[in-house]
């Protein structure tokens, strides 16, 4: 495994992304760095993080003979890797928001951004981005925000963390090889936020309803089961969970 | 009236066998001429007069529309239009964009020389964001979604002119 430290780059996704342009990279390549400029979150956000107190990385996955179809499971790998590493840590109360945000409690200490190449229906590679909040303890203006220090009380060594996320993720991509699908998506669903309690969501047209989180469809969409028992899917921007 | 609306629309007066219709409504004037020797595939012309209120509804006008035509439909219409031009579709069902993020410029625009591999757009669904690779080589003649906007599995995403 090739780890590439930086000091500061636009993006670890974006600079990963920039190397594979006209060159091989190695599967598992990783690029760290201590400073985003320009951390990127869903379309038109920003991921911020203070520069040296938390993990940005990103990782190539090389694929071979992945179907687009299947793409969902890159949300549950990852996100799985990552929770299975704070779980090892003690972090309280933890849980997968749908589709890739770990929580403690109600608040986000990790976000994952996933960039595909795609040739047909068939996906070369994955960058996989990982923005993990460490020793950072001041979120001012991210009230959903927190930390590995401010949940348990002490700093942690950064590339000690690095390694337990990488381990853990290498372990996952080697079950989903051997065709552990069904393990990884009950392994997810079993930890989803607010999974099986009544929540309130809304929907796009602003209206507010109730339902309880039951799963993922195949294709990656929330299942909530409604008040008359009826159960809808939903895809990210048909619904908001209110929590 | 929405490009898909159209699609079905030429696809019925094709069908219908006459040669010519037109259509007016408030706000809209479309002219479908179906293909005699002098014309290349369905011509269509589509005008839109700016009024400051909704659309007429058009069911008075097309009573037998098939409301339901695929994006696979409309697919192969395009390709019979254009044989020599070749058609991107999406892979999936997402978010089409046509940037990498909203203050970079476009991949890609009518008239642009792609190599095969060269990325043409983003589809997002889920938190994935999936680079759309070009499987041939050639120039973009058309875009045929807008930027930010949803997309159906195998809907056509541009029209490519491999020569």
């Amino acid at each position: 495994m090739q780890i590439i430290k930086l000091n500061a780059t636009d993006s670890t996704n974006a600079h990963l992304k920039k190397m594979l342009v006209g060159q091989t990279l190695d599967d598992f390549t990783v690029v760290v760095a201590s400073e985003q400029t320009n951390g990127r979150g869903q379309i038109g956000t920003n991921w911020t993080s203070e520069a040296g107190k938390n993990l940005t990385f990103s990782i190539l996955k090389k694929m071979n003979g992945f179907a687009v179809d299947h793409q969902f499971l890159l949300n549950i790998c990852v996100s799985l890797a990552v929770f299975n590493t704070l779980k090892a840590i003690h972090i309280p109360d933890l849980s997968i928001k749908w589709p890739n945000d770990i929580l403690s409690g109600s608040s986000k200490v990790c976000g994952i951004l996933i960039e595909n190449t795609l040739a047909g229906n068939q996906i070369q590679a994955s960058v996989i981005g990982i923005g993990l909040n460490v020793n950072q303890t001041n979120f001012t203006n991210l009230p959903n925000a927190t930390s590995i220090k401010l949940l348990l009380g002490r700093s942690f060594d950064l590339d000690e963390l690095l390694n337990m996320v990488l381990t853990n993720l290498e372990k996952i991509f080697i079950s989903l090889e051997k065709g552990g699908n069904n393990t990884l998506w009950t392994a997810y669903e079993n930890v989803l936020f607010r999974k099986n309690k009544p929540s309130t969501f809304q929907n796009g047209a602003g209206d507010y309803f109730m339902g309880f989180i039951t799963g993922v469809s195949e294709m990656g969409k929330l299942l909530v089961t409604l008040e008359d028992d009826v159960l809808k899917e939903f895809n990210l921007k048909e619904v908001k969970l209110l929590y | 009236m929405d490009i898909k609306e159209i699609q079905s629309l030429i696809k019925f007066v094709a069908k219908s066998g006459a040669t010519e219709v037109k259509l007016e409504t408030d706000d809209i004037k479309i002219t479908i001429r179906t293909g005699d020797g002098n014309y290349r595939g369905a011509t269509t012309m589509v005008q839109q007069i700016p009024v400051g209120q909704h659309m007429a509804p058009m069911s008075h006008a097309q009573p037998e529309a098939p409301a339901v035509q695929t994006a696979e439909n409309a697919a192969k219409e395009a390709a019979k239009e254009d044989s020599k031009y070749i058609t991107i579709k999406s892979p999936i069902i997402g978010t089409f964009y046509r940037k990498p993020s909203p203050d970079k410029p476009v991949f890609v625009e009518v008239g642009s020389e792609i190599a095969k591999g060269d990325v043409l757009c983003v589809i997002e669904a889920m938190k994935l964001f999936n680079d759309i690779e070009s499987e041939v080589s050639g120039k973009i003649v058309k875009v045929l979604v807008e930027d930010s906007s949803p997309v159906e599995f195998d809907q056509p995403l541009f029209l490519v002119d491999p020569s």
